[in-house]
């Protein structure tokens, strides 16, 4: 029964059907299955998935988003209000920085990193550098990525990696993404990794876990 | 050969008295002139005069009448905010889901918003340049508006959810742009470029915009030329290897083309449209003119045996973008 529902909740995620794929978590718990199964073997297999699928020559955003909001869909299942999902994986601290109010992108990989079982807090657009830096010295994160569309942001992401060393937090990874962020390189803009896309940057997340637990 | 005449030989494929070349500058013209770019965007004298400026500076072969791309959008009752320095942002869109399209008449170009201001800078840009140089004004694609009305997330799942009225909110749009292109063409401009992020493949799969957004483009432009319009450009930046085979059937006369498309790939998918492009926008900010000399030598060399193609920048030349970099670009094509 397990294995079946597990199936049907990919199937379901993947096609974006935000309310099957919410029963079929809502089963595969009543079933007996672990929380955690559920992420990393029916959400994180669906986004593995649909990383495969999104190549930079299939790359399909409406399709992202439906898988999207059925994750989201299916988190608020596993998850009810009040429910921290952090023990799965860790957090990171997301943010599209001052100047900048273009958070498509950086709802997208909210999306994926969500989809890998990540904690994802939030910092929102126009987000001035100080309430980026106050955010990740009070969650600890992962990894902090930020978004950007616009070359204003450019002289802020710059500052991010020293701006953390200086509230001695200089460990903790930066990654840049977004369509003007990733014309740039990770020597200019002063991060770890660049990435090229919301699942690029989600893998390079995921490495820094694994070599942190290493 | 004046400016016009080298970008027109450009369109039809003749041998023009050197390369074109046309600098994307829309904000950054504030920035030459040391005007505050919020200013810029709210008076069509100070963009004209400032557009002018930068025109004497670099010595390219159009201007821009642009403002940012929040005009129709605002005309349309979304709230901007203008900040410092920078260009305006939507604090709350003009539509949500359950706005009646109905009841929303399309702005009069000569009341709306500033709407007017951009009107009056293509007036004094044409008195000013005549038929000498390109004058450009811009109105965005039908998809992008649509976005820009409710949202960019809005937009996406209406299409899901609700298909119908998303096509519905997209022939408003077309309207809106319609009338408001040939306004600008009254006003003087050339031709108005369409300008058309959304429509991107990094946004929307190639079918929606084959299914979608082509044929409003296509009357979009059928009606522009109608009215004068020296050519039909669409600027959709991104990866539109996809979509540029739709191009032709648009009928657009220059293609932009991003750096995510190679020389290559465009020509290959439009062999007989005049292509513009590919600078990295971001390398006018943060690279070196020799980066710049490097890029655009090699687009030189890909497009002296076939023609058809204007010297450019991918997308916009940020308005942060250092002027010896734009200076290289211009001098590139003279060479």
């Amino acid at each position: 029964m397990g294995e079946s529902n597990m199936d049907s909740l990919i199937k379901a995620l993947l096609e974006g059907d935000a309310k099957v794929a919410a029963s079929q978590a809502g089963a595969l718990v009543s079933s007996g299955v672990s929380i955690e199964r559920i992420v990393t073997e029916g959400v994180e297999s669906a986004m593995g998935t649909l990383d495969a699928k999104c190549t930079l020559e299939q790359f399909n955003l409406l399709e992202i988003m439906l898988v999207g909001r059925a994750v989201t869909e299916v988190m608020k299942q596993l998850f009810p209000t009040g429910a921290d999902p952090s023990g799965i994986k860790g957090t990171v601290v997301i943010a599209t920085l001052e100047g900048d109010v273009h958070d498509l992108g950086k709802n997208i990989l909210k999306m994926v990193l969500t989809g890998n079982g990540f904690r994802v807090v939030d910092c929102g657009k126009d987000c001035p550098l100080d309430r980026l830096l106050d955010t990740v010295e009070r969650e600890k994160p992962v990894a902090v990525a930020i978004s950007g569309l616009i070359a204003t942001v450019v002289p802020e992401v710059r500052q991010v990696k020293e701006r953390l060393a200086d509230r001695g937090l200089g460990h903790i990874g930066v990654v840049a993404g977004g369509a003007v962020l990733k014309q740039s390189s990770s020597e200019r803009l002063n991060v770890d990794y660049v990435a090229e896309s919301a699942f690029d940057g989600a893998r390079y997340i995921c490495g820094i876990l694994k070599g942190t637990k290493a | 050969m004046n400016s016009l005449e080298r970008v027109v030989a450009a369109i039809r494929f003749e041998k023009p008295d050197r390369l074109p070349v046309i600098a994307q500058v829309f904000g950054h013209a504030a920035s030459v002139s040391g005007v505050d770019l919020d200013a810029y965007v709210q008076d069509g004298e100070l963009v004209a005069r400032c557009q002018m400026n930068a025109l004497q500076k670099y010595r390219y072969d159009a201007v821009f009448a642009v403002m940012d791309v929040n005009v129709e959008t605002e005309a349309l009752g979304s709230q901007l905010r203008y900040r410092k320095g920078q260009y305006p942002v939507i604090e709350r869109y003009a539509f949500s889901k359950e706005t009646d399209l109905g009841s929303r008449p399309v702005p009069d170009p000569s009341q709306a918003g500033r709407m007017p201001e951009m009107l009056k800078s293509l007036r004094l840009l044409r008195r000013e340049l005549g038929d000498e140089c390109l004058i450009v004004g811009c109105v965005l694609g039908p998809l992008t508006l649509a976005s820009q009305l409710l949202g960019a997330e809005g937009a996406l799942y209406m299409a899901i959810d609700e298909p119908e009225r998303l096509e519905s909110l997209i022939d408003f749009s077309a309207e809106v742009i319609t009338r408001f292109g040939l306004a600008q063409i009254d006003a003087g401009a050339h031709l108005p470029i369409v300008f058309d992020p959304f429509a991107s493949p990094a946004v929307v799969p190639h079918q929606f915009f084959r299914e979608f957004e082509l044929p409003r483009l296509k009357r979009t432009f059928e009606t522009f030329r109608a009215a004068g319009a020296a050519a039909s450009w669409l600027h959709i930046a991104g990866p539109t290897q996809s979509i540029l085979p739709f191009y032709e059937e648009a009928g657009v006369d220059i293609a932009n083309f991003d750096y995510q498309v190679t020389p290559e790939e465009a020509k290959g998918n439009l062999p007989r449209t005049c292509l513009d492009g590919n600078i990295k926008s971001l390398t006018f900010v943060e690279g070196t003119p020799e980066e710049i000399r490097g890029q655009a030598s090699l687009l030189v060399q890909s497009f002296a045996m076939r023609g058809g193609f204007i010297l450019s920048s991918g997308c916009e030349i940020p308005p942060e973008s250092r002027q010896e970099n734009v200076t290289a670009m211009v001098e590139a094509s003279a060479r």
